[in-house]
């Protein structure tokens, strides 16, 4: 049945295009427009040491000029750089993020035959209300692939074996969707018997994306509008998710049998895979391959840090103390390197499964970037609500000594006051837009209460009250680079509720995806504004800023607001980044 | 030393089962006296402790809930290597999970501490409407292999503590017969000293003799 390509329904409707950047994006146009005024542009080459300070000279702007400069000869004359093509790119774009498809397509919910009304697409977004009525673990089991509602769905992920059985669906049983997955399954061997691998097939509204992991194929069906690429990255971490908890030697299953059914063996995971596919629209994480932490004073995370490092200098591997999905403190022994996809499959791992929150426990683990063949060992315990330790190593008897590293860490943490620091964080939150300085000379030096008790600008701001920041800033991430960490400010009023915010995660995902696109070339800066937003983008060797503003905000004053965030970020790194005995810096 | 009376015994006590057959629900009820309708399921394993008085003596249980999910069955001598004492759980509205338990008392049989004291319960006995297992049939089997059985509700909470005090009495009693000249034990230790070398003892006889005191 399934190789038959000639079986395949509408197969004129799939067109497969290259993984390419979207087409607003490559017809937009360059409309560079310099900041005028008395910002005249000074060019200035950039420094190519590893510290951020070189970059954040007091009063420096982002300039088309400088930013030029990063990949031509230094005495590139302004003027010139400024009409080139390069620097910033202004993109308009009116269509929304949230098109809704159209009923006339025929993507996969034709493929069953289904026609008029019934078989629409509509708009059925269950990330709306997310806060409210989310219920963990996998919805509509009562739905199979024959089912309006299922077929409805804006965003569907599949995993299935090379034989076509069904081994996750993000909706219904999988076990229901047979039909489906061997329909998905005749595509994909179809193409590839064409000598194509395929990734990408676009059906009217919605788009495939296709995974192929040795004899496990993953698939995504969306008409979410989202770049292939972050699909893919979706996907990948997906396929991560899977050998955390099984480790890569699954394949030796199917080598035995080709037919094994895999299924069983992720029994009662399904509140994994649906909280991380739930974190692909609020956790800037997953398309950032960065992590975040909590913001601490210096003195605190170095606490927290020193007594981790001292249980693994006695043989744990890695120590990783979080609260919810922030890091605290994290070490790892000499010459391991903890990956941030890894911590993030972890922490969603950790996070979506009750289990770890009964009482301790042991449980073998694999961290895919690290080794994707082997278990190590996992101690998980919460030292309160929020806080949570994890221990790993590669031995399997060693319970006891981690319990033992446990008992010596939670008394340090108590004793210096770390977990009511930790607590205290939790509840003032991390930076506010509101709060950026509003003169860069007079730099906040801190965001803690204990360091600010004079001017906590946080304290005395009424909640729900502010407008977002300067210059109509709603908000920013900014990730640097060298230390693969982000920092994300706090929604703001005009992002306040899931939906939106969701919308903004994936208009930074965009804007991701297009910056990095291999295509058309790294860019430097992306200046973009639309309906909802207007949208800037800097990336430089040390960072990359993310910034959302009103979309009226006037472009020169949203640019120097950017340069006063990266300042602002600049003086706080030592409270909002873990700085220091990085195991990724080896 | 004496006397096993005026000490206290720790014991490493291990929960198998196929999933859903109720082992974390039944060490909840124990442990913390409480019981979730909807309780997850459990990964790798989780460890608990709780104390026992006996007598005069106490007993001091290091509990290991595994994870009855497929993909960890092959790690689970990890934690029942060393256990002194194994409750083998299953449903006793599901002959599948009682199939799966019968499977786990061989692996014990050919894998496990050879003087483990073991316990097989029928748990959900509150769901007599549901009932796929015969308490005749398990009594039986536990009988033919040298287990002592019990039927138990995590949801009632019917003969859960019931089955760790059996477990802590026959392992005491256990204690005072060994001699204590006996080699390194493998999971029974008393004062940091080990206690425990005899050799099999039919835990039936031992549980009669406990009841007879
Ligand atoms: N009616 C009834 N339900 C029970 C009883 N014990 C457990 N359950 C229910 O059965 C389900 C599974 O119980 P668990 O304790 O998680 O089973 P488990 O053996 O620990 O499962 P795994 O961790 O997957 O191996 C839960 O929804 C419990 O509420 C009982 O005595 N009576
Ligand atoms: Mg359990």
């Amino acid at each position: 049945m399934a190789s038959d390509p000639t079986s395949l329904p509408s197969p004129s409707d799939l067109s497969i295009p290259n993984p390419s950047p979207t087409e607003e994006e490559r017809l937009a146009t360059l409309n560079l427009e310099e900041p005028t005024g008395n910002h005249a542009p000074i060019p200035r080459p950039l420094s190519n040491g590893s510290s951020l300070s070189a970059d954040f000279d007091t009063g420096n702007e982002i300039e088309v000029a400088e930013e030029e400069l990063l990949g031509d000869s230094t005495d590139l004359a302004e003027g010139s750089s400024s009409h080139g093509g390069g620097g910033w790119r202004e993109i308009s774009e009116q269509d929304g993020e949230v098109a809704s498809c159209s009923p006339s397509s025929s993507g996969y919910a034709g493929e069953r035959g289904s026609s008029g009304a019934s078989s629409g697409i509509e708009e059925v977004d269950d990330g709306v209300a997310l806060q409210d009525d989310w219920v963990p673990g996998k919805r509509h089991l009562d739905e199979d692939d024959a089912s309006v509602s299922w077929r409805k769905r804006k965003k569907h992920f599949f995993i299935l074996s090379h034989s076509g059985k069904p081994i996750y669906s993000r909706y219904g049983d999988e076990h229901k969707l047979a039909g489906f997955s061997a329909t998905l399954q005749a595509i994909i061997s179809f193409v590839e018997n064409g000598g194509d691998r395929v990734k990408f097939v676009r059906a009217g509204k919605h788009q495939v994306v296709f995974l192929v992991k040795g004899p496990i194929y993953l698939v995504c069906i969306s008409c979410t509008e989202e770049p292939y690429e972050a699909l893919k990255g979706q996907l990948e971490l997906i396929y991560g998710q899977m050998l955390l908890i099984l480790t890569k030697s699954v394949n030796r299953c199917f080598e035995k049998n080709p037919k094994f059914d895999m299924s069983p063996l992720l029994g009662g995971t399904d509140v994994v895979f649906s909280s991380l596919i739930r974190a692909f629209s609020w956790n800037p994480a997953t398309f950032l391959h960065a992590y975040t932490c909590l913001p601490l004073a210096y003195s605190t995370r170095q606490a927290a840090g020193a007594i981790l490092q001292d249980v693994a200098d006695s043989g744990v591997l890695f120590a990783i103390l979080m609260c919810k999905h922030k890091v605290v403190s994290l070490v790892g022994a000499q010459k391991a390197s903890l990956h941030p996809d890894d911590m993030l499959l972890l922490a969603n791992f950790i996070l979506s499964s009750e289990s770890f929150r009964t009482s301790e426990s042991f449980s073998p683990i694999c961290l895919p970037k690290y080794n994707p063949m082997a278990f190590l060992y996992a101690y998980v315990h919460y030292l309160d609500e929020d806080t949570h330790l994890t221990l790993l190593t590669t031995s399997s008897d060693a319970f006891y000594h981690l319990k033992e590293c446990r008992l010596r860490i939670e008394a340090v943490l108590v004793k210096s006051n770390v977990l009511a620091e930790v607590q205290r964080s939790m509840l003032d939150g991390g930076l506010h837009v509101e709060d950026l300085p509003v003169d860069s000379s007079r730099r906040s030096r801190s965001i803690s209460p204990q360091m600010t008790q004079e001017n906590n600008i946080s304290g005395s701001r009424p909640p729900h009250m502010a407008l977002g920041g300067p210059a109509g800033l709603w908000h920013f991430i900014y990730r640097s680079i060298y230390l693969d960490q982000y920092v994300s400010s706090e929604f703001s009023s005009p992002i306040n509720n899931s939906a939106q915010q969701k919308r903004l995660y994936r208009a930074y995902q965009k804007l991701f995806a297009s910056m990095h696109d291999q295509g058309t070339g790294p860019h430097k800066t992306q200046y973009r504004r639309d309906r909802d937003y207007v949208l800037l983008c800097w990336i430089t060797q040390d960072f990359e800023l993310y910034a959302a503003f009103d979309p009226l905000a006037d472009k020169v004053s949203a640019i120097k607001t950017c340069n006063r965030v990266c300042q602002w970020v600049r003086d706080l790194e030592n409270e909002i980044f873990l700085l220091g005995a990085s195991p990724f810096s080896w | 030393m004496a006397s096993i009376g005026n000490n206290s015994l720790n014991a490493k006590l291990v929960l198998l089962g196929d999933m859903g057959a109720g082992k974390s629900s039944l060490v909840l009820r124990f442990v913390k006296g409480q019981f979730l309708e909807f309780q997850e399921s459990t990964i790798g394993a989780a460890f608990f402790s709780q104390t026992l008085a006996v007598n005069d003596a106490t007993v001091k249980f290091e509990i290991w809930d595994t994870a009855g999910q497929e993909r960890y069955h092959s790690l689970a001598p990890m934690y029942y290597r060393g256990a002194a004492a194994a409750i083998i759980v299953y449903d006793i509205s599901s002959t599948e999970s009682f199939e799966r338990a019968k499977k786990w008392v061989q692996e014990l049989q050919k894998q496990g501490n050879p003087n483990m004291v073991t316990a097989l319960a029928g748990n959900k006995a509150d769901l007599e409407d549901k009932r796929k297992v015969s308490t005749e049939e398990a009594q039986t089997y536990a009988q033919e292999n040298g287990l002592f059985f019990m039927e138990t509700s995590a949801k009632t909470a019917t003969n859960v503590n019931e089955i760790f005090y059996e477990i802590a009495r026959s392992m005491l009693f256990l204690g005072v017969l060994v001699s204590f000249t006996s080699t390194p034990a493998t999971g029974l230790w008393c004062n940091g000293q080990s206690i425990w070398k005899c050799n099999r003892i039919s835990h039936k006889s031992s549980k009669e003799e406990l009841r007879t005191e």
